[in-house]
């Protein structure tokens, strides 16, 4: 896959602290990367330098192979943002204010185009209303509308689900699911489900540095550690001495409901599944759960950003 | 892209209360001075004899100080308008939309500029009763009516170009204004500086740097190129100056 966007080594310094130190990743075509990170990790100063609002202090960035750069007028009817706080204006109905943002990137058929937008965001029936006057959801899809009314093939969407209620946030990831079909989105959040429903890249920042970059799957084949086998057998029986198997390790055991479960680690990242099953029924004991445990990509985050200790 | 923002600006203003409450003020204000002027002007001229009262200008005495007064108004009503102009985008980062499409700083500080005059050509368009009204007693003497007319407005654009430079540095609107009132007050002072000072090539300098001297010339229909010059070149300067200091996110 092409590399619409290449970050590469990018340092932003502020005075008296470093808000991103020599930051790299990589966006491919078509993707959804989920950019993560907790509050303060630089989510949002990465984000506005690839939008071209703010310089880096060193360090280059690309997008569709041309450095970024303000003055590069063109490149910015190829980036659409929603910033944590989307530039609205208040005192301005909602369809005069996409007709503003559609002018401004000089479309084409303008009064179509902001239809589309508004009838694809569900807005058809505040077009009239002020702004200012609508609820945090609706402010919040017209933020959106006004980062794709003028078709920019890359997207920055910044926590676009952050505050909502439940139905719209289920609405809205349906739409970014959509617009992927033939755009790229950097997409950033806190909700980890969120990532892995829509994302299949993602890059994890902390403190301002990247921990992990990559393909979603890869990072969970890379940062699993040790196949952990789970078996759950009745909570009055204890589970058999399994060493005829292969070196083991019980990792953690613990009681949930009517059931004892136990992690197993077996050396060289044996799944034993089968034999396992045969041993334990063989024993007359009640096989409750039998399964392989991959990492969640809670676990990864917190392990990436030092959170769990 | 100019016209476009001067539209939005403008429908910015009258979709607010602020048009109209500045609109109206002004009027109320320049109104009571205009009738405060006449009236003294025809009890001066009641007071003395017949052929003294002659050498008493009406233009001189009511239409040059009504517009000096309304020079006066401008230390409070421009700063009014103009300090939100950019302050406030800032504050509420929506300034991002348009550094996120191909406009240039240039064409915003421009449009934004052309709509804060536009409003006060409006607030102005108020005053043009007062000329009906002389002529409507039979007053003829309009001789300095458009000079005075033209002062006003030149001065009326370099306020609005300090303004905006001002509103360009801060993200909080009341600093945004005081400066400018302030920057205002300081125009005014250095003409006044000048005539205080003994040196004559130090009082010629601030008097050309203030901007009353260029003022009293013009509104007097003495249009000289060194006006025209320092006009030009006074709003060019802070008209630059906000362009550089918004362009200070940039690379």
């Amino acid at each position: 896959m092409n590399k619409i966007l290449v970050v590469d080594g990018i340092t932003k310094e502020y005075p008296g602290r470093t808000a991103v130190s020599n930051i790299s990743f990589e966006v491919l075509k078509g993707s959804i990367h989920g950019f993560l990170g907790p509050n303060g990790a630089g989510k949002s100063t990465t984000m506005r330098m690839i939008a071209g609002l703010m310089p880096p202090t060193s360090g280059s960035m690309t997008l569709f192979g041309e450095t970024i750069h303000p003055e590069k007028l063109a490149l910015k009817n190829m980036i659409g943002l929603l910033p944590e706080n989307a530039p609205l204006y208040l005192d301005m109905p909602v369809e005069k204010y996409l007709t503003l943002v559609a002018r401004l990137h000089k479309v084409k058929n303008v009064r179509d185009k902001v239809d589309k937008v508004m009838s694809d965001l569900n807005l058809l029936e505040v077009r009239k209303r002020l702004i200012g006057n609508l609820s945090k959801g609706y402010k919040q899809r017209v933020g959106l509308a006004q980062a794709i009314v003028y078709d920019a093939p890359f997207l920055i969407l910044d926590e676009p689900t952050n505050g909502l209620d439940p139905q719209s946030v289920v609405e809205l990831r349906e739409f970014i699911k959509n617009l992927a079909q033939d755009k790229t989105i950097l997409f950033s959040t806190h909700v980890l489900p969120e990532v892995e429903q829509l994302c299949d890249q993602i890059t994890i920042i902390h403190q301002g540095k990247i921990r992990a970059s990559g393909d979603l799957k890869e990072i969970h084949r890379k940062f699993r550690q040790g196949l952990v086998l789970k078996v759950g057998v009745r909570a009055d029986e204890t589970l058999p001495d399994l060493s005829e198997l292969g070196k083991y390790e019980i990792t953690h055991e613990h009681i949930v409901g009517q059931e004892k479960q136990y992690d197993l680690v077996f050396e060289a990242d044996l799944d034993c599944r089968t034999e396992i099953g045969k041993l334990v029924l063989s024993r007359g004991l009640h096989l409750l759960t039998l399964q392989v445990e991959s990492p969640e990509l809670e676990d990864i985050f917190l392990h990436m950003t030092e959170l769990k200790k | 892209m100019i016209l476009l923002l001067w539209k939005k600006e403008l429908e910015s203003y009258f979709t607010s209360p602020l048009a109209y409450v500045l609109i109206g003020l002004f009027s109320l204000i320049s109104g009571t001075f205009f009738f405060n002027l006449l009236v003294t002007y025809t009890d001066g001229i009641q007071a003395i004899p017949q052929h003294l009262a002659q050498e008493i200008s009406f233009v001189e005495e009511v239409v040059l100080r009504l517009f000096a007064n309304i020079n006066f108004l401008f230390l409070i009503f421009i700063p009014l308008i103009t300090m939100k102009l950019f302050s406030e985008e800032k504050r509420l980062e929506t300034l991002d939309l348009y550094w996120l499409s191909p406009l240039r700083e240039w064409q915003v500080v421009v449009s934004k500029g052309l709509a804060a005059l536009s409003l006060i050509i409006a607030m102005l368009f108020m005053t043009v009763l007062f000329p009906l009204i002389i002529w409507g007693v039979g007053v003829r003497d309009f001789s300095l009516l458009g000079s005075a007319y033209l002062s006003v407005i030149l001065n009326a654009c370099c306020y609005i170009s300090l303004g905006l430079f001002c509103s360009s540095l801060s993200g909080n609107q009341i600093i945004a204004g005081l400066l400018s009132i302030l920057g205002i007050m300081f125009l005014w002072m250095l003409t006044w500086g000048g005539h205080l000072n003994s040196n004559y090539l130090v009082a010629e300098i601030f008097s050309y740097i203030g901007i009353t001297s260029h003022f009293e010339r013009i509104i007097r229909g003495l249009i000289g190129t060194q006006d025209i010059l320092y006009y030009a070149s006074f709003v060019f300067l802070f008209g630059f100056l906000s362009v550089k200091s918004l362009g200070r996110r940039n690379w």
